[in-house]
């Protein structure tokens, strides 16, 4: 029997506000555990939220990208339930009116669009982190109270690649909209899966089991996979499929289950009172829509039509937001907009590459990168010179233009200083004139070397070149 | 030397004629003398209010005032315990925000009085440190959940207290105890750091034994707080300033739906005299209803709202953070120890009720039924008052009842109507004031004054009114 995979997901996102969900603690990762923590954070009696209006911007934006229909009411739920990891003893969320509904997110599969139907995108605060030890468990307040969407896809993907496909086309949005670092393997982006099986053709669902604590693409991938097998080897055997929540070992490489839907528990949601429903300025929310960042696919459009970048160029560009703003950047100081793009996707990425670190990390700035390219192309430096000059940039730092003057690495490109050099050289060198002239082209590469040892290798490659050959043309037609 | 009220001292700090400390030192033996006789503190703190006196210059009204914070406010450094064994050795890392407005205008804290247990409850009974005892007659109570703030003042041991108000909390107790107590509109005064019980519903107030220094600290701790989102913009008027006795042609309503279950003689004699004395002072008096299917369901109503929205406000009280611990082997079981034994057995039992309302399948007809009958009862009462000011009823049905006497009967409408309708100035968030209004028995009895939303200078004035023309105001009662 062929069985057809039922896929839905529920992808949690940190956003990165300054500031938290309700309260006015700062938004940080990898900061020293419960120092960045108000009593609001830490679910003291008495304290009260206050909504982050940057919060509801940011996921506004998210909703537009998604084509989501935006309720201008918004509405705050109590998600009551009792963990440790809840300060509160239950979550400020919205359960009754998300803020968005209704959207969709077009992903190529095999050269082909497919639309994923977008249920819902609400918001809510993140809980604190655990750290669980042989017998006791350490919480770390910092991450409690974090702004956080959820995004939920209706059940219609229908792989793990698919599922991969969304879940980095989200990413892409998340990042490109400026909302989160969307990092899933710092957990500032989490995926749950819900999957079930069925015959193809079939319109009922299978029972489902939901896949917790992924923490990458390629993992989400991989656990789809192994449940959907798991599963038809449970319906082939003639069994049943268990409604449980299971996570996927990395080591194993299996899912495994961690509870029972049985012990499902009821969450009482109720209407936050501490948060009135809040008329938004509809004004306000098509202004967000308006103001909306340049996102990944229109980039690329841009780089093609308007740059001239060829189309594998541009998409690997927008593979990461870093690289493609620091391109923007860059071609406000130089509009050489293919020649940014080669030094981007070579040296700067070989660099990255070697060193592991992001383009921001380093010392190379866009203003830099500007000048040296506008340097290699008005020829005051060569290509060979340019990249002992970026070398010294990413060591100190430098700015490119006092790099040159100090190690002296300037171009000579005047032609009567070079016209009087190689006449020089030519003068010592007549064996390699005569050589040339019985026709051995080897002589011009011999003299060349003459000509940049004199130099210092400052001599214009290019123009040393013409020059070289007019004037040993001139001494054949002399003699 | 004390039971002044707050003009009073106010006037004989700023022209000397009373020593500052003298006067603080007088008061602290009449603390212990008043907390032998009452039990209405949880936490005295002499040293903080003498450090409180060296920043007051007494240049401004509440300046040096001492006062007295219901237990379940938060306050930073100082014990704050909510009555509750859950939180017995709880020291608050922050200030709710009212303490640091009242700190602002150097007012001296002298000491936490006890309450029910988190607020629920009126009796005052269920206090970790057992009841307070009622300053007119020891033998009974002095009233809940604010009951130790309310037998403070009524003792004359400080001018005003704070309490807070989720169904009667400050104006049942006021009434008990012969003082003025007011809850006014739901949003006008910031809520955060106080312990809550019912969110929708709980309003900071205050007790003082007159209508003139009321005003004075409503201006003081009213306002905006960016902390509280429910906490209103409108600016904040001059309640004393624009204080004024004449209400000629106010229009006043008589909840006859309330007053005819009065029973007791003397009550139902004093509450016509009340009437008789607001149509003297010219206002414009009517009888009024409320369908009686609406009253009886005041009671279920704030039950099952107050207990449901209580139960996720204290789920925050785990034993994991802060509080009262008791381990067990896994989480869920140091939650469970820590919770069953912090807590007294008629908190456990709103709890479960409350849980029992929201669970989904019951919340439907239980929590949200509830919510729509206080919709259609806040519809009710602004039907009155797009015709009247006021609401005029009794405060309760008896003087403040025996420590031992037995629940009164539950299912009379006398109980369930006349005991509970204070709630409707809950329901709607409207401002609310009860003040003295005669004697029964010995024992002080009262009215209450309600008004529309953020009209709190029309209750003020009419509660003013009235207080100048019975002459009940600065009462309180030192000894015996």
């Amino acid at each position: 029997m062929q069985f057809e995979q039922v896929i839905g997901l529920e992808v949690h996102c940190e956003l990165k506000t300054k500031s938290k969900m309700f309260s006015a603690s700062p938004v940080t990762f990898g900061e020293e555990v419960n120092t960045m923590v108000n009593e609001i954070d830490m679910g003291m009696t008495g304290t009260m939220p206050v909504l982050n209006k940057r919060a509801v911007e940011y996921a506004i934006r998210v909703c537009h990208v998604l084509h989501m229909d935006i309720d201008e009411l918004l509405c705050f739920d109590r998600k009551n339930y009792y963990y440790a990891d809840l300060p509160k003893g239950f979550q400020i969320t919205q359960n009754q009116r998300p803020i968005g509904r209704n959207g969709y997110l077009d992903i190529e599969v095999n050269e082909q669009k497919k639309r994923i139907e977008i249920e819902r995108l609400h918001m809510e605060e993140d809980t604190c982190k655990q750290f669980h030890l042989d017998d006791f468990s350490l919480l770390d307040y910092n991450r409690a109270g974090i702004p956080l969407i959820e995004i939920v896809t209706k059940p219609m993907i229908r792989s793990g690649k698919q599922a991969a496909l969304y879940l980095e086309k989200l990413r892409q949005i998340l990042l490109y909209t400026d909302v989160s670092d969307a990092k899933m393997e710092e957990g500032s982006m989490r995926c749950d899966v819900n999957i079930s099986i069925r015959p193809y053709g079939s319109i009922q669902f299978g029972t489902r089991t939901e896949i917790k604590n992924l923490n990458s693409i390629s993992n989400v991938r991989k656990a789809i996979e192994y449940e959907a097998l798991r599963q038809e080897k449970v319906l082939i055997q003639g069994g049943k499929v268990l409604q449980e929540t299971r996570r996927y070992d990395e080591n194993l490489k299996e899912t495994i289950v961690m509870r029972a839907k049985g012990d499902a528990v009821d969450y009482k949601y109720y209407n936050e009172p501490n948060i009135l429903p809040i008329r938004l300025d509809h004004q306000w929310v098509m202004q967000i829509k308006d103001e909306l960042p340049m996102l990944a696919d229109e980039r690329i459009d841009k780089y093609i039509n308007e740059y001239g970048i060829t189309s594998t160029d541009a998409h690997i560009l927008v593979t990461s937001k870093e690289i493609s703003d620091f391109y923007e950047e860059t071609i406000h100081y130089c509009q050489e907009y293919q020649l940014v793009c080669h030094w981007l996707l070579g040296d700067v990425q070989a660099y990255l590459n070697k060193v592991n670190l992001t383009i921001n990390e380093t010392k190379l700035t866009p203003q830099y990168l500007g000048k040296l390219i506008t340097f290699i192309q008005n020829g005051t430096i060569s290509s060979k010179q340019a990249k002992k000059v970026f070398e010294e940039i990413m060591d100190s730092g430098k700015d490119p233009e006092i790099i040159i003057k100090e190690k002296g690495l300037k171009q000579i490109s005047d032609p009567n200083t070079l016209i009087s050099i190689i006449n020089e050289v030519l003068d010592q060198n007549s064996q390699s004139v005569n050589d040339y002239k019985s026709g051995k082209d080897r002589a011009v590469g011999y003299l060349i070397g003459q000509i940049m040892k004199k130099t210092k290798g400052q001599a214009n490659p290019k123009q040393t070149n013409q020059l070289l050959m007019k004037l040993l043309k001139e001494r054949i037609s002399d003699k | 030397m004390i039971t002044y009220s707050i003009e009073e001292l106010h006037e004989l700090f700023k022209n000397k004629k009373i020593n500052p400390i003298d006067y603080y030192d007088e008061l602290f033996n009449e603390v212990d003398f008043q907390q032998e006789r009452l039990n209405a503190f949880v936490t005295i703190t002499k040293d903080k209010a003498y450090m409180d006196l060296e920043d007051a210059s007494f240049n401004d009204l509440l300046s040096g005032i001492p006062f007295v914070l219901k237990d379940n406010y938060n306050t930073k450094g100082i014990l704050t315990t909510a009555s509750s064994k859950m939180l017995a050795d709880y020291v608050p890392i922050y200030n709710a925000t009212v303490v640091d407005l009242l700190k602002d205008a150097h007012t001296c804290l002298i000491g936490k009085a006890s309450m029910d247990e988190l607020a629920m409850g009126g009796t005052n009974k269920s206090a970790l440190t057992g009841p307070v005892f009622n300053p007119w007659d020891l033998s009974r109570i002095a009233g809940g959940s604010s009951g130790g703030s309310a037998a403070v003042v009524a003792s004359g041991l400080v001018p005003f207290a704070l309490g807070s108000d989720t169904g009667d909390s400050i104006r049942k107790p006021a009434g008990y105890c012969g003082i003025v107590g007011f809850k006014p509109t739901w949003g006008r005064i910031s809520r955060y750091g106080i312990i809550p019980y019912a969110s929708s519903l709980d309003t900071v107030g205050a007790f003082t034994r007159n209508v003139r220094d009321m005003c004075i600290v409503m201006e003081a701790i009213s306002g905006r707080d960016d902390r509280d989102m429910t906490s209103s913009n409108r600016e904040v008027p001059h309640y004393l300033n624009d204080l004024t006795d004449d209400i000629s042609n106010y229009k006043i309503a008589i909840l006859t739906s309330v007053s005819d279950e009065i029973r007791n003689k003397d009550i139902q004699a004093n509450f016509e005299y009340v009437i008789n004395t607001f149509k003297q002072l010219g206002a414009i008096v009517n009888n009024v209803t409320i369908p009686i299917e609406l009253m009886r369901s005041i009671l279920p109503t704030y039950t099952i709202i107050a207990n449901s929205e209580a139960t996720s406000n204290h789920a925050c009280l785990d034993g994991i953070k802060y509080g009262n611990r008791q381990d067990g082997a896994t989480v869920d079981e140091v939650m469970i120890n820590s919770r069953s034994d912090g807590f007294g057995d008629h908190i456990k039992r709103r709890f479960i009720l409350g849980n029992l309302a929201i669970s989904s399948e019951n919340q439907e007809r239980m929590f949200r039924k509830a919510q729509k009958v206080r919709r259609l009862i806040v519809e009710a009462m602004n039907k009155i008052y797009q015709d009247y000011d006021i609401i005029l009823t009794p405060n309760c049905g008896s003087i403040a009842p025996k420590l031992n006497e037995a629940n009164d009967d539950r299912l009379s409408d006398e109980y369930i109507i006349l005991e509970n309708h204070l709630c409707l100035g809950n329901f709607a968030g409207t401002p609310s004031i009860s003040l003295p209004s005669g004697f029964v028995d010995g024992m002080p009895i009262a009215v209450n004054i309600m008004g529309r939303l953020f009209e709190e200078q029309t209750v003020l004035n009419c509660a003013y009114a009235l207080e100048k023309a019975l002459g009940f105001a600065n009462q309180y009662s030192r000894e015996g």
